[in-house]
C-alpha cells in the first residue's frame, strides 16, 4: 500500500491545521482496497470490490473538540474540512475532561503484517478456491445439498499524525474464508461452518474447511430433541471466539469500567475465572489477524494482561487517550482507527488471545460423560452486563456428548447464563489456538453452561 | 449529481458486453453528536462519495464501488465489475434474470421544513446539554447519561442500462436520551424515546424538536432510579403487552428479517442465517392470529426506509408480508422475485453507501393498527406484564426461538398497572406468538425508527422503520435471567 502517501497527507494536515492556529491537532488518512466472493447454493451469487479511502480530522480549541471525516484524499477537500472542523469547534462547548492527545512514543512496524500476494487477489483466484470448497464439500456426501460462505481479499494502508509530533503509519492485508455446508435427508436439514482468517490466502485451504463443515453437517441431520438445563459443554475455537468477544466488549473498555458498566469494576484482584484462563490483547502475536503497531491515535499498541491465571485487575482495562486522560493514565494504544467503521469512540481490545491449554478435542469429548458439543453460537447479546449474562443460540453443528463420544445430534439451544458462571470451571483448554476474527483462542470444556430454550431445528 | 459519469459507465459496460448495468453515484451527509454527561464527547461531521457499478455479464453478477469520482476511475471501475462478473460466471448454475420493472424517470425528495445541516451546532448542543445536564444531575448513583443527535442526508443518481435515470434526496434526523445507573453492582438503564441512540424519520430538525428531550430528562432520570426498588421480573407464563417501542423490534426481528425472500432463498446462509418462512408456505401458513397483517411499505410518510425508488430503481410499494395473520408475500429484489416467478420485486434493494452491493433489506415493516385504545387493552388484562424500551435482543439464524430483554416493566392485575418490574425478559417461537396476538391498539400508533439494522457480508448498517402501537401476547414465558 502506498503508505508514504498516506502518511505525506496526514502530516501535510495537521501542518495545515496548525497553521490555522488550532491547539491540537490529528489526522488519520485511510486506503483499502477489499474484495468478496460469495457463494450460496454451491455457486457465486455475490461478487464486489471496493476501493475506499478518506482521511479523518480532529482539532481542538480551548477543550472544544470536533471531528471531520471526508471520503476523499484530495488536498482541497482537506483543507476545505479542516476550515469546517475549526467553525464546528469554535461553534461547540469544552469537553472539560479532555486532556491531551498523545505524545509521540517510539514504535516499529510489524513484520509479515503485509503480503503482497494476498492484496493483489485476483476474482479468479478467488472462484477457483470456492470452487474447490463446494466441490470438496460436494464430494464428501450426497446428502450435501447446498454450500455457502465468502472468500475475501484485501489491504489496508493506514497512517495518523498529530500536532505534538506522533507520525506512525502501518499497512496490513487480510484473508477469510468461512464455509457453510447444508445437508438435507428426508424432511431434516443439517448445517455446519468452518472459518479461517489470516494474514496469507497461502493459510487458507478450501478444501479443509469444506471437509470440516461437510462432515459436521451431515452428522446433524435428523437432531433430537433435549430438554433445556445446565450442561457440560466442550466450546469449540469459533464459539470461545464469539464468546470471548463479548466478554472483551462488556469487560475491558475503559468507558464500560469508568461507567459502571463494566463487571472488572466489581472483581478487582479477584479470581473470577478458572485458574488456567489466561487472555492477553497482543496485537504484535503471530497469531492475531489484524495486526496493527499503532492505534487510532498512533498510540503503540500495548500487550494487555485481560486475564491473569483467571483475576481481572484494574492492568486489564483498554484505553484510549481520552480515557486514559480522565484517570491520568497514559493510552495502552486502544483507540479505534477509522477505517474499522464511524460508530463508536470506545476503546476496546482487538487482538484477544486466549493462552493454549494442554488438551486436545478428541480428550475433551473423551473426559465428558453426558455433554454437550457447540460448534458456533449465534445472535449473542448482552442481557445483563454487569455480570457478563449473555444470551444466544447453539448453531451449525450441535451433539450430545455421551460416555466419552460425541453422539447424537441436538436440536439448537438457547443458553442464558452469566460468564462469570460458566468460565469459573474450564477442566480442559486446547492446546491448538485457531486465529478467528478478533481472537485467537483455543477449544475450551466448561463444567455448566445453563440452556433455557430450544430452537425448532 | 452529474449524468455524465454515469453515461461513462454505461458506455463502459456495453462496451464490455454487459446484458444489464446499472451505477449509483452518491454523497452521503452524517452529523453525529453526543453529549456525556453535559459535556460533548463527540461533534462529528462525514462526508462520503462515492459510485458503485453494477453489471451482469456471460449472466452473472460483478460489483465494483470506488471513492475516487473522476474519469479514468470511472472506466477503471466499471471494467473491474466486468471482470469480477466474468468470475462469478464460472461458478453459475444459471444466467440472472430480472423482473420486468419500468425504467424510472425523475426526482424525488423526502419532505421537511427545517433543514437539519441548517441548523447551528450551537443550537443542537443546548439542547443535548440541558437534557444530559438534567438527566446526570438526578442522582449520584447514575453514571453516564447521553444525550445524541444524528442527522443524515444522502443525495444520489440512479442510471442504468435499461433508460432509469433518477435522482433522490433522503434526509432524516433524530436522537434520543439514555443513561445507566449503578447501585451495589447492580446496573440500570433507561432510555426515551427508545433505545441505541433515540428515534429517528425522514423528516426534518423539526422531528428532533418534536421529541423534547429537555421536557423528558428528569422524568427519565427518576425512572431509572426507581427500578433499584422494583420487584425482579416474575418467572413463568404469564399475559404479555409491548408498547410500541420494544413492538417494533419484536417485527423486526421475526417478521422484517425472516421475509426477506434473499434469506429464504439461502443465499445468507453462511451469515444471518435462513428463514422458516419457506417458499412452499406462502399464501397459506398460518403466521399469527387473524388480527395480524403487517406491511413492507416505502412510501408511509416519516417512515425511516422511505424512499421513492429502492437502489436498482424499483419504485417504493406497500407490499402485504402477513394478511390477517396468513404469510402472504416476500421481501424481494428484481432478481429473487423473478427466481419466485413473482412478477415483480417488492422494491427493497438498498445499500448503506455508494460503495456498496444493493441487498434485500427492511424499508418500514408496519404492524397495521388493530380496533383497540392502548389503554383498553391494560383494562381488559387480568394478569400480566407490560414491558418497554429494548435492552437485549436474540433470535436464531430461521428466526423461529427469539429471547427479549427491556429495561422496564409493570405488572398488571386486574386491568391496571401495580408495580414496576425490572430486567424483564420473555421468551418465545415465532408463530406461536404471533398466533396469540389477541389484541392490537389504534390509537398509539405511530412510525418507529432504527438506523442500526445490520446485515450482508460484508456488513451493512441501514436505517429503517417500524409502524405499530400496543399489542397483547397470551401465555408467554417470561423472566429468563436466574
Amino acid at each position: 500500500m502506498d503508505t508514504e502517501r498516506l502518511k505525506d497527507i496526514a502530516e501535510k494536515t495537521v501542518a495545515y491545521a496548525v497553521k490555522q492556529k488550532v491547539d491540537q491537532a490529528q489526522a488519520s488518512a485511510f486506503l483499502s482496497d477489499t474484495a468478496l466472493t460469495r457463494f450460496a447454493n454451491s455457486q457465486i451469487h455475490q461478487n464486489v470490490a471496493e476501493k475506499s479511502g478518506g482521511v479523518a480530522i480532529k482539532v481542538i480549541l480551548k477543550k472544544k473538540i470536533s471531528t471531520i471525516r471526508i471520503g476523499t484524499l484530495e488536498q482541497k477537500e482537506i483543507e476545505r474540512a479542516v476550515g469546517q472542523a475549526i467553525k464546528i469547534a469554535k461553534a461547540s462547548s469544552p469537553t472539560k475532561e479532555f486532556k491531551s492527545l498523545p505524545e509521540p512514543e517510539k514504535w516499529k512496524p510489524i513484520a509479515g503484517a503485509f503480503d503482497r500476494k494476498t492484496a493483489d487477489c485476483d476474482p479468479r483466484f478467488r472462484a477457483e478456491k470456492v470452487k474447490e470448497a463446494i466441490e470438496t464439500a460436494h464430494a464428501k456426501s450426497p446428502k450435501v445439498k447446498a454450500v455457502a460462505g465468502y472468500y475475501s481479499s484485501g489491504s489496508v494502508g493506514f497512517a495518523v499524525a498529530n500536532s505534538l509530533g506522533v507520525s506512525a503509519w502501518a499497512d496490513l492485508s487480510t484473508a477469510s474464508m468461512k464455509t457453510t455446508v447444508i445437508s438435507r435427508s428426508g424432511d431434516s436439514e443439517g448445517s455446519a461452518a468452518a472459518e479461517k482468517h489470516s494474514r496469507r490466502i497461502k493459510d487458507i485451504s478450501p478444501s479443509v474447511l469444506a471437509k470440516d463443515a461437510a462432515d459436521k453437517s451431515v452428522r446433524s441431520l435428523n437432531p433430537v430433541r433435549v430438554e433445556p438445563g445446565e450442561f457440560e459443554v466442550v466450546l469449540s475455537p469459533l464459539a470461545v471466539s464469539t464468546l470471548m468477544m463479548h466478554i472483551g466488549f462488556v469487560g475491558f473498555s475503559a468507558d464500560a469500567y469508568q461507567d459502571g458498566e463494566s463487571f472488572v469494576k466489581y472483581h478487582l484482584n479477584k479470581q473470577v475465572f478458572d485458574g488456567k484462563l489466561n487472555v492477553v490483547d497482543d496485537a504484535r502475536d503471530p497469531s492475531t489477524f489484524c495486526s496493527l503497531p499503532v492505534d487510532g491515535e498512533g498510540v503503540p499498541k500495548k500487550t494487555m494482561k485481560l486475564i491473569s491465571k483467571g483475576v481481572v485487575s484494574e492492568k486489564s482495562i483498554c484505553h484510549n487517550s481520552f480515557t486514559a486522560g480522565k484517570e491520568g493514565k497514559k493510552s495502552t494504544g486502544h483507540a479505534r482507527t477509522e477505517f474499522g467503521g464511524y460508530y463508536g469512540d470506545e476503546p476496546e481490545p482487538m487482538n484477544m488471545i486466549v493462552k493454549a491449554g494442554d488438551s486436545t478435542l478428541d480428550e475433551a469429548i473423551a473426559e465428558t460423560k453426558h455433554g454437550v458439543f457447540v460448534n458456533t453460537v449465534h445472535y449473542v447479546n448482552p442481557a445483563e452486563p454487569t455480570k457478563v449474562v449473555l444470551t444466544g443460540l447453539t448453531r451449525d453443528g450441535t451433539f450430545l456428548i455421551e460416555n466419552g463420544e460425541v453422539g447424537k445430534p441436538i436440536v439448537n439451544m438457547r443458553f442464558t447464563d452469566s460468564m462469570l458462571s460458566a468460565f469459573k470451571d474450564i477442566p480442559l483448554i486446547g492446546k491448538r489456538v485457531e486465529t478467528l476474527r478478533m481472537t485467537a483462542v483455543p477449544m475450551l470444556k466448561v463444567t455448566k453452561l445453563r440452556f433455557v430454550g430450544l430452537s425448532a431445528y | 449529481m452529474s449524468s455524465d459519469f454515469g453515461t461513462i459507465v454505461l458506455r463502459e459496460a456495453e462496451k464490455g458486453k454487459a446484458s444489464y448495468a446499472d451505477v449509483r453515484i452518491s454523497e452521503i451527509l452524517n452529523e453525529n453528536l453526543t453529549v456525556k454527561n453535559g459535556e460533548p464527547e463527540t461533534v462529528a461531521l462525514s462526508q462520503e462519495k462515492g459510485f458503485g457499478v453494477r453489471v451482469i455479464v456471460n449472466g452473472a453478477w460483478g460489483f465494483a464501488g470506488s471513492v475516487d469520482i473522476n474519469k479514468e476511475e470511472i472506466k477503471k471501475t466499471a471494467k473491474k465489475a466486468i471482470s469480477i462478473a466474468k468470475a462469478s460466471a464460472s461458478l453459475k448454475k444459471k444466467n440472472v434474470a430480472l423482473t420486468r420493472e419500468k425504467a424510472g424517470k425523475g426526482k424525488y425528495s423526502t419532505s421537511f421544513r427545517k433543514d437539519p445541516f441548517k441548523v447551528s451546532l450551537d443550537e443542537k448542543l443546548d439542547v443535548l446539554i440541558q437534557a444530559g445536564q438534567i438527566l446526570k444531575d438526578q442522582s449520584p448513583l447514575i453514571k453516564a447519561s447521553y444525550a445524541n443527535y444524528r442527522g443524515f442526508m444522502e443525495n444520489k443518481l440512479f442510471m442504468s442500462s435499461e433508460g432509469a435515470e433518477i435522482n433522490q434526496k433522503i434526509t432524516w434526523c433524530g436522537g434520543g436520551l439514555s443513561a445507566i445507573a449503578v447501585k451495589d453492582g447492580e446496573m440500570q438503564a433507561r432510555s426515551y424515546p427508545s433505545p441505541f441512540r433515540g428515534d429517528f424519520a425522514t423528516n426534518g430538525y423539526e422531528f428532533f424538536e418534536s421529541l423534547k428531550l429537555v421536557d423528558h430528562a428528569k422524568r427519565l432520570g427518576q425512572e431509572l432510579l426507581k427500578l433499584f426498588e422494583a420487584q425482579k421480573c416474575p418467572s413463568g407464563e404469564t399475559d404479555l403487552i409491548l408498547y410500541g417501542d420494544q413492538l417494533a423490534l419484536q417485527i423486526h426481528e421475526s417478521c422484517g428479517h425472516p421475509t426477506e425472500l434473499d434469506r429464504a432463498l439461502g443465499t445468507e446462509a453462511d451469515y444471518a442465517g435462513t428463514s422458516f418462512l419457506t417458499p412452499e408456505k406462502l399464501g397459506k401458513f398460518k403466521y399469527g392470529s387473524e388480527k395480524v397483517s403487517i406491511v413492507a411499505d416505502a412510501t408511509v410518510p416519516r417512515g425511516l426506509g422511505t424512499f421513492g425508488y429502492d437502489d436498482e430503481g424499483t419504485c417504493a410499494k406497500k407490499v402485504h408480508l402477513i394478511k390477517e395473520g396468513i404469510f402472504a408475500n416476500y421481501q424481494s429484489s428484481r432478481e429473487t422475485a423473478a427466481e419466485l416467478k413473482r412478477k415483480e420485486s417488492s422494491g427493497g434493494m438498498r445499500a448503506d453507501s455508494p460503495l456498496a452491493l444493493p441487498i434485500i433489506r427492511m424499508t418500514n415493516i408496519n404492524l397495521l393498527p388493530g380496533d383497540w385504545k392502548a389503554d383498553e387493552i391494560v383494562e381488559d388484562t387480568k394478569e400480566g406484564i407490560l414491558i418497554t424500551t429494548n435492552r437485549s435482543w436474540s433470535i436464531d439464524d430461521r428466526r423461529i426461538n427469539f429471547q427479549f430483554g427491556t429495561e422496564i416493566g409493570w405488572k398488571i392485575k386486574n386491568g391496571s398497572k401495580e408495580g414496576m418490574i425490572k430486567n424483564p425478559t420473555y421468551m418465545g417461537v415465532t408463530p406461536q406468538f404471533w398466533g396469540s396476538c389477541d389484541a392490537v391498539s389504534k390509537d398509539d400508533w405511530k412510525m418507529w425508527g432504527t438506523p442500526n439494522c445490520g446485515k450482508g457480508v460484508p456488513g451493512q448498517v441501514m436505517y429503517v422503520g417500524h409502524g405499530c402501537g400496543t399489542a397483547r401476547f397470551r401465555k408467554v414465558r417470561v423472566g429468563l435471567i436466574k
